[in-house]
């Protein structure tokens, strides 16, 4: 099995807008290993979340291209993309995109019908996930009756529950406090460790992203740095003399606001 | 929680909106099953129609065919007008007894029996059927435009007839229809054959005694009359009803039969040399009666067939409205339902559900409404189905009052032999039941086909960020 699990070679994405061509992305190439705890920073606008459309195959870059476990997603027909976002990869939403009618198990259980498993097997793989993200004793809860952090866990579960190859999250914290968020954070992070788990994380809050072993930096659709694996927070030793961000001593540029050191 | 669940909850979560969706729809289908019920009761109460037409027209027939050498002998009998002061009427009041109508009584003028032994006498009759009717009953005054009547409301009628079994075998005089004991047969003396309003006026069944005019028969039969004129009409021996009557060597009519048609008109002149005073009805008299007859009766079924084309059409067209009635609601339904829900649709593109997935939740969601709507309908449909078809289709009856011949009395109802309204009950069947409601899933299904495609095709990104 190829140690790198996604991988984006020169991607673009334009659109049309106001009869004016945007370049939401340009030429980004990027590689995550498996097991590895990424996150995307940017500025708003900056294309983190066309970027995560892309991996997910929610979007068609304008050029480029994208590998999922080896295979190029840019080539796969749109009627069979449906195939690549049921095995290979989970999702995870700002607003947890939790449906309101099931309750939690049944939620966990959604992605597990689509792959064809039995009643029983679903129900034990919803359990088991649903204890792993602590939740054991709300299966029945509906997402009204539980705690937004509980609804994210949730939608963590969720994401899981097909053993994807990745699992893209977006803005996961954006509706939690911050105690909450780092919980969340915490715990992808022990998936990570634990289960081998990949993870993206589009955030734009440093304080979650410094939770992840590898930070990239967006800025007007392209990507500006790579950092260096491991924590960020180990080496810091500088602070971004516009936001008041601690750096590395090698950074080139500020993550959370993008000025150039 | 397998993908009919999920259309069960999503379909009970707007339960107001369902509640409603499953009313129009039921009443749709309510329509759908009451309408060609209605068409049904109507169709079968038209064939019935005609098949009582076609019975009546074979009788009228047979009856033609049977007077062709019958001459009908009796003498006119009518209101006369008694007046002045012995004993004639008074109006109430101070008119001048002058001007006005004086009160109109009922003559009744019997034939001589020895009249009999003139006319069996011509050349070419065969024989002769003698009979004497004589009605009781209690006497009414009525006043009228056109004068003041006494009329005479019968509690039955006397008929005496031969007792001969040749004519008896030969001449359909005596009912036919008997319900109990047995009919008369020659030789029979001092018993009478009752009709069934008899035997409830005098309370007596078969093989009790029954006091007539001061004379007590014996009750031999029952019968059923066949219309009103014959329903109080009690039959006994010529010799006895004359006795009793008081009317020994008098008749009522005599039935003279020739012995074929070509010696009737022979006949006729004799007659009417003969006894001037007589009234005589001959075969052609007759068949013109008939045949009028049966030429309201042809109209009658033309109404009955041109109202029943009439309703069919509006039926058709009504069962159209509801059709299409019905899609569209589902259509609409359903696509508000798709566009209400697209970030759902999001949410299942995104966790991998395919199109095919997608499309089968709505279109099941749109089926399972309708089925739901299709139990309510049978339900409207059986409570209600005869209202809404008499609300929704032509009237029936229409034709039955407007016809010249279901107004002749004695046709309308007696000759027909059904009340025809009646037979206009709608009333359901399995097979249409079973019928209109998978017309109703498959309509459901036509109308969420295009939403539920476009639920499919709607872009996992585009659908996310709809709220």
């Amino acid at each position: 099995m190829s140690e790198i699990v996604l991988e984006t070679d020169k991607l673009n994405k334009s659109f049309k807008l106001g009869g004016r061509e945007v370049h939401a992305l340009s030429n980004v190439s990027l590689q995550v290993k498996r097991g590895e705890f990424v996150s995307i920073m940017g500025p708003s606008g900056s294309g983190k979340t066309t970027l995560l459309n892309m991996l997910g195959c929610l979007d068609r870059p304008t050029q480029g291209v994208v590998a999922i476990d080896g295979v190029d997603i840019t080539k796969v027909p749109e009627k069979k993309l449906f195939e690549i976002r049921r095995n290979k990869v989970g999702f995870i939403f700002q607003n947890f995109n939790l449906l309101p009618y099931l309750n939690a198990i049944e939620n966990v259980e959604l992605p597990l019908e689509s792959i064809g498993k039995s009643k029983e097997e679903r129900r034990t793989r919803a359990q088991e996930l649903l204890k792993t993200v602590g939740l054991s004793g709300r299966e029945d809860h509906r997402p009204n009756r539980l705690s937004a952090g509980e609804q994210q866990r949730v939608a963590i579960a969720r994401a899981l529950a097909n053993n994807p190859a990745i699992v893209l999250a977006d803005e996961p914290t954006g509706n939690l406090d911050q105690k909450t968020g780092l919980e969340i954070v915490r715990l992808l992070g022990r998936l990570c460790v634990d289960q081998g788990t990949t993870i993206v994380m589009v955030t734009h809050d440093s304080r979650m992203a410094s939770e992840t072993g590898r930070i990239l930096a967006l800025s007007d659709g392209k990507l500006l740095v790579k950092e260096k694996e491991g924590h960020l927070m180990t080496d810091k030793a500088t602070k971004c003399s516009a936001c008041g961000r601690e750096l590395p001593d090698d950074a080139e540029f500020c993550p959370r606001c993008g000025k150039k050191l | 929680m397998g993908v009919f669940t999920r259309a069960l909850r999503n379909i009970s979560r707007k339960k107001l909106r369902t509640l409603l969706v499953v009313i129009a729809l039921g009443f749709s289908m309510a329509i759908m099953v009451s309408i060609p019920s209605g068409i049904l009761a109507n169709q079968t109460s038209t064939e019935q129609l005609i098949g009582n037409f076609d019975t009546t027209i074979t009788n009228l027939e047979a009856e033609i065919n049977k007077t062709l050498t019958l001459v009908e002998c009796s003498i006119s009998s009518g209101f006369t007008e008694q007046r002045g002061p012995s004993g004639g009427f008074q109006p109430p009041g101070g008119f001048d007894p002058g001007n006005m109508p004086g009160l109109m009584t009922r003559s009744v003028t019997y034939l001589n029996e020895s009249t009999i032994t003139d006319i069996v006498a011509i050349e070419g009759v065969k024989d002769i059927v003698a009979i004497i009717e004589k009605t009781e009953g209690t006497n009414q005054t009525i006043q009228t435009p056109r004068g003041t009547f006494q009329i005479l409301v019968p509690d039955y009628t006397i008929v005496g007839v031969p007792l001969n079994s040749s004519l008896i075998d030969n001449y359909a005089f005596l009912p036919t229809n008997i319900v109990e004991g047995r009919n008369l047969l020659e030789g029979d003396s001092m018993v009478v054959l009752l009709s069934l309003n008899n035997t409830e006026y005098f309370g007596v069944g078969v093989g009790g005694s029954v006091d007539i005019l001061g004379a007590s028969f014996t009750v031999i039969g029952i019968y059923e009359p066949s219309d009103s004129q014959e329903a109080t009409n009690l039959y006994m021996s010529l010799t006895d009803a004359q006795t009793i009557t008081d009317l020994s060597g008098k008749l009522s009519r005599l039935e003279v039969y020739a012995v074929d048609q070509s010696h009737v008109d022979v006949i006729v002149n004799q007659i009417e040399q003969l006894y001037p005073e007589f009234t005589l009805t001959t075969y052609e008299t007759r068949l013109a009666q008939l045949e009028r007859q049966q030429e309201m009766y042809a109209t009658t079924l033309e109404n009955a067939q041109a109202t029943l084309s009439q309703t069919q059409t509006v039926a058709y067209q009504e069962i159209g409205i509801a059709v299409v009635a019905t899609s569209l609601i589902v259509l609409f339904i359903m696509l508000y339902t798709v566009r209400e829900r697209t970030h759902e649709i999001g949410i299942f593109k995104a966790i991998g559900f395919s199109n095919g997935n997608i499309m089968s939740q709505f279109m099941l969601e749109g089926i399972l409404m309708s089925v739901i709507a299709g139990v309510v309908g049978v339900a409207i449909g059986v409570i209600a189905a005869p209202l809404l078809s008499s609300l929704l289709l032509p009237s029936a009856t229409r034709f039955t009052s407007n016809s010249p011949g279901m107004n002749s009395p004695g046709i309308g109802t007696n000759l027909l032999g059904i009340p025809f309204t009646s037979a206009m009950t709608a009333s359901l069947n399995p097979q249409l039941i079973f019928l209109a409601f998978g017309a109703m899933v498959l309509l459901g299904a036509l109308g969420s086909l295009y939403p539920a495609w476009r639920a499919s095709r709607t872009s996992p990104m585009e659908a996310l960020k709809y709220e």
